[in-house]
């Protein structure tokens, strides 16, 4: 479903995507790992369309998005999340859904978005205002549900469940996988915690200083050597 | 013909000299503070004004109001300041109002004061002229030409070598990195807000020893000030001189072929092309995209 | 019927009925009206392209030069009738505001700037296109609004009647755009942008849209100045004072609301010409830029909406 080709970013000097190839099928669940720095958001960036990649190819359900505004490239069906949640402001939770379901889908699904405020736990506090009023887990709930009401063909998740208790966490990680049950959408997220990753995805892609060096079922990628070398190395550096 | 636009291009290049003073002046600041200052023309306008005042009240030439100007408009940029300073909320776009403000203050003060009159020197001295090789040009023109890159020789040696110098480009590069090297930005802002004011009263008193004024000039210099920066892209002492030149010429050589009710549309015509075309500048490569 | 509705029908019998009645025959008092509510609905217009689109402009002199020029010019040249042409004023300067659009990918201060910029460009153009706007010596006798149905639209309470509902109008269409989910999107996109943009908003055009709008409107009132005061030159339908009141008056009466900058525009105005003016012939604009800076020192979101505050607060004080 999508398609990377040979994606460049730079910025400046440093290379923060360099030459990825990478395809992601339509209704899986990818895990993206990788030490702080590798490019991981560098990359949600260019496939949202944030950043624009010095070179390379970038194509979704056939539709070759690199030159597509931010907006185009989430009305075909990109949705993404930030890792530090970025609800919109000034709106109520509500109101955050019904901007990202109208100028995502194009509508106004009322039931709909009903649905997935009660499926992300935010029904009781749909009439907060987003920006002030929601603790981090629940801006984290909110991060999802956004992308949701865009009715979104693949999901990008950066780092949705950092920073949550364990309870929270194992909460979040059901609601994943009921995601993608339910709404038949395909996940790429971006974890750190290996453990997570095994028990979410069935394959993993690994980046470090922009470049693909493992890509395959968690179990054999974790236990590759210069995976376990970028990792380590990096984590206690 | 060609003598004539050869004539001009050295004449636009002198003028760009004063041009590159008001630039950077706006460039510091809003360096420092993030914060375009919209009087920043006015307070020029202001130092041309007091350099007049001093020459018809005293008989003298108006590069001895120079000293006066240093003080009045110094006085003038640190008010600035402190207002600016007081604005906690929204800074960016409260700050553009408040100076808005402060500009239609100072251009009506001015035109209280000296009426809305064209003004220009009397001193025989500054306007005799200079002939170098082929080119003509005002003594003033020429010397204050030279100060101001004098002046911008200064500059450069006082940011890349004294302690203030760095630290005021420490905290234009990134302001908490230089908070916590110890540096207190408060200091900074106000030592880049008096350094263009400095370089405003030099501006300004060039500017009425070779050329005319009148009260709504201030306004219109603001805005040659800022069409200079985007030229420029970055705050860099080369790239605004380079653009300060570059839009004297052009102005200068759209006298000369055609108007010279048609020199602030030349400016402009410029501007627009670098929007669209070179969205960083003619020389930069500073991100100021959305 | 609940309050709010008894208030506005209360305000639109004063607006309609006692007004004209009670003042209609002071000549002064209705110009200094018609003048006052023109400045609110350009407020208006500047208001709402800071409120819904993000944007400060120091340039609206020039939708209100170029819808003046335009319809004035359709008038006399082409004997476009009066109201058609006023309408197309407002479309000419939205036209205008295209040449303004690269600005938006601008921020914050570049926009403010490029803006102001602009307003002087068009200033220029009209002195020197001399073949079509008559250069610097201006226009005169641009045809005056035109009797209708035995009503005469050109006198005073004529004039009156028509530039207070164009502002109503302006002021509801306002109204439903912010509470559109345009308007929704709108709100949002100021501190969050890229967030509206990763759910699928075109931030770009809506901002454009917004800069129509407020330019078309601007233009609009423009043009009924023109056929108002049936002349027009340069340095006065380019005037920043076109700029500089309807910011005073939008800030004054609180930029996030609809209404008040049209009450800061009557009040302002009043004030300008009744006492400013008075006391400082020429150059009377210093008190406006000391009144613009005083009010973002101590209450940037507005005079008015800080004045209703503590007036609600000390009635609900306990006594």
């Amino acid at each position: 479903m999508l398609q990377l080709e040979n994606v460049t970013v730079r910025f400046g000097g440093v290379t923060a995507v360099d030459n990825l190839t990478l395809s992601i099928g339509a209704s899986e669940v990818t895990g993206l790992v990788g030490p702080n720095g590798a490019g991981k958001t560098t990359l949600f960036n260019a496939i949202s369309g944030l950043v624009r990649p010095g070179a390379g190819r970038i194509v979704f359900n056939a539709v070759d998005v690199l030159n597509a505004p931010v907006y185009r490239r989430a009305r075909l069906g990109l949705g993404r999340t930030f890792q530090v949640p970025q609800p919109l402001s000034r709106l109520t939770v509500r109101e955050n859904l019904l901007v990202a379901q109208r100028f995502g889908t194009g509508s106004v699904n009322a039931s709909r978005l009903d649905e997935i405020l009660d499926f992300v736990g935010l029904t009781e506090k749909a009439g907060r205002d987003a920006s002030s009023e929601l603790a981090l887990s629940e801006l984290k709930a909110l991060e999802v549900g956004k992308a949701l009401a865009t009715n979104p063909k693949l999901l990008l998740l950066d780092e949705v469940l950092a920073g949550l208790e364990t309870t929270g966490k194992r909460r979040f990680m059901q609601m994943l996988k009921d995601m993608h049950a339910k709404f038949g959408v395909g996940i790429l997220i971006i974890e750190h915690d290996i453990e997570t990753i095994s028990n979410l995805c069935k394959r993993v892609v690994v980046l470090n200083f922009g470049e693909l060096i493992a890509d395959g079922a968690p179990d054999e990628v974790f236990r590759d050597a210069e995976v376990i070398k970028s990792y380590t190395g990096a984590e206690h550096a | 013909m060609t003598e004539l636009i050869f004539q001009a291009i050295y004449s636009g290049l002198l003028q760009g000299g004063s041009y590159a003073l008001i630039a950077l002046g706006l460039a510091l600041v809003f360096g420092t503070m993030k914060v375009i200052n919209l009087a920043h023309g006015e307070l020029v306008l202001l130092a041309a004004y007091i350099a007049y005042a001093v020459e018809s009240a005293f008989n003298v030439s108006p590069i001895v109001a120079i000293p006066v100007a240093l003080v009045v408009v110094c006085i003038s940029a640190l008010l600035v300041y402190l207002l600016v300073d007081r604005i906690k909320k929204d800074r960016e776009l409260n700050s553009l109002i408040l100076t808005y403000g402060i500009g239609v203050m100072i251009t009506n003060a001015i035109l209280l004061i000296w009426k809305a009159d064209i003004r220009s020197t009397k001193s025989a001295w500054l306007q005799d002229a200079v002939v170098l090789g082929p080119f003509y040009s005002m003594r003033s023109e020429l010397g204050f030409f030279i100060l101001s890159l004098v002046l911008m020789g200064l500059l450069w040696w006082w940011l890349s070598k004294s302690w203030y110098g760095r630290a005021v480009r420490a905290v234009a590069s990134n302001r908490d990195a230089a908070k916590l090297m110890g540096i207190n930005p408060r200091t900074t802002e106000i030592v880049s807000f008096v350094v263009a004011g400095i370089l405003a009263a030099f501006a300004g008193v060039a500017l009425y020893s070779y050329g005319v004024i009148q009260p709504p000039l201030g306004h219109a210099l603001t805005v040659k000030a800022f069409i200079i920066t985007v030229l420029a892209g970055v705050g860099s002492i080369p790239g605004v001189l380079a653009g300060a030149l570059l839009l004297g010429v052009v102005e200068a050589l759209t006298v000369t072929l055609l108007s010279s009710a048609l020199q602030e549309i030349a400016g402009m015509g410029l501007f627009l092309l670098v929007l669209f075309v070179m969205p960083n500048g003619l020389f930069g490569t500073a991100a100021r995209r959305g | 019927m609940d309050a709010r509705r008894i208030s506005v029908v209360l305000a639109m019998v004063v607006m309609y009925i006692a007004v004209p009645l009670l003042l209609g025959s002071n000549l002064y008092v209705m110009s200094l009206l018609v003048a006052s509510i023109a400045i609110g609905g350009v407020a208006l217009a500047w208001a709402l392209l800071g409120n819904l689109g993000g944007m400060v402009s120091f340039g609206h002199a020039a939708f209100f030069g170029v819808g003046s020029y335009v319809s004035a010019l359709l008038t006399m040249k082409l004997g476009v009738p009066v109201f058609a042409a006023m309408l197309l004023g407002g479309v000419g300067a939205a036209v205008a505001s295209i040449a303004m659009l690269p600005t938006l990918r601008l921020k914050g201060p570049y926009f403010a700037l490029a803006i102001l910029a602009y307003a002087q460009i068009f200033r220029i153009l009209a002195t020197e296109w001399k073949s079509v706007t008559g250069g610097s010596g201006g226009l005169s006798s641009i045809p005056r609004l035109p009797e209708i149905a035995g009503f005469d639209f050109g006198s005073k309470i004529g004039n009156y009647l028509v530039i207070v509902s164009i502002v109503l109008i302006f002021a509801l269409i306002y109204q439903r755009i912010r509470a559109s989910h345009y308007g929704t999107a709108l709100r949002a996109m100021h501190d969050s942008e890229d967030a509206t943009r990763v759910v699928g908003v075109n931030s770009t055009l809506l901002k454009a849209m917004m800069l129509f709008v407020s330019a078309f409107m601007t233009g609009v009132i423009g043009a009924f100045n023109a056929h108002y005061i049936n002349f027009l030159e340069p340095d006065y339908g380019f005037s920043g004072l076109w700029s500089t009141l309807p910011i005073v008056a939008a800030i004054f009466g609180g930029y996030r609301t609809i209404l008040g900058p049209v009450i800061g525009a009557v009040f302002v105005y009043l004030v300008d010409q009744l006492v400013f003016k008075s006391f400082i012939p020429s150059g009377h604009q210093i008190m406006l830029g000391a009144l613009l800076a005083g009010m973002v020192l101590f209450s940037p979101t507005g005079l008015l909406p800080w004045i209703v505050e503590k007036f609600k607060r000390s009635r609900n004080a306990p006594a």
